[in-house]
């Protein structure tokens, strides 16, 4: 009896002798939220490292003598002297589907009260992109809603298209909207009890934004029901630069859960202009070398890792990325615009003159374009879009010289006609986007001539005439559309029915 | 003052010259203060700030501070030399500190690793647990 006592005894007292080794540092000195440090000399690059009071740092610069750390919290009560020590991990984020409808700061933590994520699973932060062999190409497509990019510039699931325009372009306006489109798309797909329907869900990372824009965005996507599809990385303007630089890497880590475990989803970086601004003041204050604009050399490389992790997987599922950038008085030749339209497989320019024009969303066709083309369009609209970009870049060249000239020939006239109606067709509400099978009776009724004898200033009034009395009367021919996803003639013979139909009662 | 690049280099060569065999040697350390005390080169109190933090970090390495609560004899103290000399395949030297508020155990600090053994610890790794 005494022998098995004093073996258990023997246990525990080799479990409570255990020796603990830890790697430890002092700090040197605290500066605007960038921690010099002594020691730590077992430290690796990202490590996060562990303060006094619950505060973690991360490791990014090592030096021969000391290491910059920068601390993700409150450096109010770090001092000089203060012990710190390794943690042996690297940043890490919770993923998973519990942080659905929910917002979470750059470190994954909950910030809407709505009490702690159950979440189960934790991905790093920094982590290599998929390589050659594992990637397959783009060729399904992710309908934004919006009529002008889903027929003439196109994005597949695992590609990077890039947003650019001016401030107050509607840039964040086109990002929100194609959320709330997956979405819708996601309610229908699910309802339906198709096997092999793959929903989409979105992360979107605000990044240096005001804490009003965030929460409009919050409201906007509560308000259309895609709050339950969406996580929400919030690093406003408010945050210190390290969780700024941090924020679009906890959603991309939130994004490969997704692809990783056979899913799709699209990444929304709004925006990358105040993510390099950001990272630019991490690496002044760590007194990295600077370079062009002040930014440091590796600037590119920061966006390039990011951007890489969005990709379609073979056998898996697929992170689709629309990263953002803010450009001054439209240059998109300054340095970080060229450097991500660089990175991204196309980008769609937003132009100022067009949206002071009426003319939203301001796409400019001229400069957009999406390296991924046709092939990530469903055939319906390759069969009605398919000449669209071209006629609408040929109207904009005659429209310009129209302009000198007053008599013009026949076909001209008739040219600028159909362009302007294709202007005005394309035309959109913010909130408010378009499913495909819309968009695809919109553009057959063009492609027929059905709008041709409408008065350019009342297009907008017949294609809302026309898809209420789609909706209204004819939903299995919507259904028909989207379940063949091309136009057979026996949906051809149902439009035509519907739009003869539609036709007489709009003139009336 | 700030030490420029040039002192940085002048403190890390010194640091070097001051290194014999792995070890701090007091006789290069004493010529190299010598040294500069003759020469008096540019911002000598940055440089001497610069080697005197190397030299110390130098040390640390070989010496094993022993934080304890309770008795701790010699023979434990010349074990735990014994021990780190091994691990760390360089002369270490170990000193004894009472530390009562490690309630019970030890606490070896050598260089930036610490080797804890402690209630408080373990009360600690437990606190932040919960």
């Amino acid at each position: 009896m005494s022998t098995v006592v004093e073996q258990i005894e023997q246990q525990i007292a080799k479990l409570s002798s255990k020796v603990v080794k830890k790697n430890t540092g002092t700090i040197r000195a605290v500066a605007d939220g960038v921690a010099k440090l002594d020691g730590l000399s077992d430290v690796m690059y990202n490590e996060m490292v562990q303060f006094p009071g619950g505060a973690i740092g991360i490791a990014l610069n090592l030096e021969a003598d000391e290491v910059g750390c920068v601390v993700l919290g409150d450096v109010s009560t770090l001092k000089e002297g203060d012990e710190v020590q390794t943690t042996g991990k690297l940043l890490s984020v919770p993923v998973g589907k519990a942080l659905l409808g929910r917002v979470v700061d750059a470190l994954g933590r909950p910030v809407d009260g709505k009490g702690p994520i159950d979440s189960k699973e934790f991905y790093p932060v920094e982590k290599i992109a998929p390589g050659i062999m594992v990637r397959k190409s783009v060729n399904q497509p992710l309908f934004t809603g919006i009529m002008a990019i889903d027929s003439m510039i196109p994005i597949g699931r695992g590609q990077r298209e890039l947003i650019i325009g001016d401030r107050g372009t509607g840039k964040t306006t086109i990002c929100i909207d194609t959320i709330i489109n997956q979405a819708r798309i996601n309610k229908v797909g699910l309802a339906s009890g198709d096997k092999n329907f793959r929903p989409v869900y979105s992360i979107y990372v605000a990044v240096g934004q005001k804490q009003s824009n965030v929460v409009r965005t919050i409201n906007a996507l509560e308000a259309a029901g895609a709050l339950e599809y969406t996580v929400l990385v919030a690093a406003p303007a408010a945050d210190n630069p390290a969780n700024q630089y941090l924020a679009p890497f906890s959603g991309a880590a939130i994004g490969e859960w997704f692809m990783e475990n056979g899913m799709d989803a699209l990444i929304v970086y709004d925006d990358l202009s105040k993510h390099a601004v950001a990272y630019r003041q991490i690496s002044l204050i760590l007194k990295r070398p600077s370079g062009r604009e002040a930014y440091p050399g590796d600037v590119f490389y920061l966006h390039s890792r990011l951007l890489e992790r969005a990709a379609r997987l073979d056998g898996k599922g697929s992170l689709t990325a629309l990263p953002v950038i803010e450009t001054q008085a439209g240059d998109v030749s300054a340095y970080i615009p060229t450097n991500v339209i660089s990175i991204t497989d196309g980008q769609i320019f937003l132009e100022t003159d067009l949206f002071n024009q009426g003319i939203r969303p301001a796409v400019s066709v001229g400069l957009s374009v999406s390296r991924v083309g046709s092939s990530a369009q469903i055939k319906v609209t390759k069969q009605v879009g398919g000449k669209l970009k071209g006629e609408l870049a040929q109207f904009r060249e005659l429209a310009a010289f129209a302009q000198f000239g007053s008599d013009l020939d026949p076909k001209t006239k008739a040219q600028l006609d159909r362009g302007a109606r294709i202007v005005e067709l394309f035309k959109q509400p913010q909130l408010n986007p378009l499913s495909i099978e819309m968009q695809a009776s919109v553009l057959w009724a063009l492609q027929k001539t059905y709008f041709d004898s409408i008065e350019v200033k009342s297009i907008v009034t017949a294609a809302n005439s026309w898809k209420d009395y789609l909706t209204s009367r004819k939903d299995a021919l919507l259904t028909k559309i989207r379940t063949e996803a091309k136009l057979t003639d026996e949906i051809e013979a149902g439009l035509k029915a519907a739009a003869d139909e539609w036709k007489g009662t709009f003139s009336k | 003052m700030r030490a420029d690049k040039k002192t940085k280099a002048l403190a890390k060569q010194l640091f070097k010259l001051s290194v014999v065999n792995g070890a701090v040697s007091p006789e290069q350390v004493a010529g190299v203060l010598a040294y500069v005390e003759k020469v008096a080169p540019r911002n000598s109190l940055a440089l001497l700030k610069l080697y005197q933090h190397a030299i110390v970090a130098e040390l640390a390495k070989s010496h094993a501070r022993v934080e304890h609560a309770g008795p701790l004899g010699a023979n434990t103290l010349q074990l735990i030399a014994a021990a780190m000399t091994k691990k760390y395949s360089r002369p270490v030297t170990a000193t004894a500190q009472a530390n009562p508020k490690l309630l019970a155990g030890l606490r070896v600090r050598i260089g930036s690793d610490v080797y804890e053994s402690t209630v408080s610890g373990q009360l600690a790794t437990l606190s932040n647990a919960v």
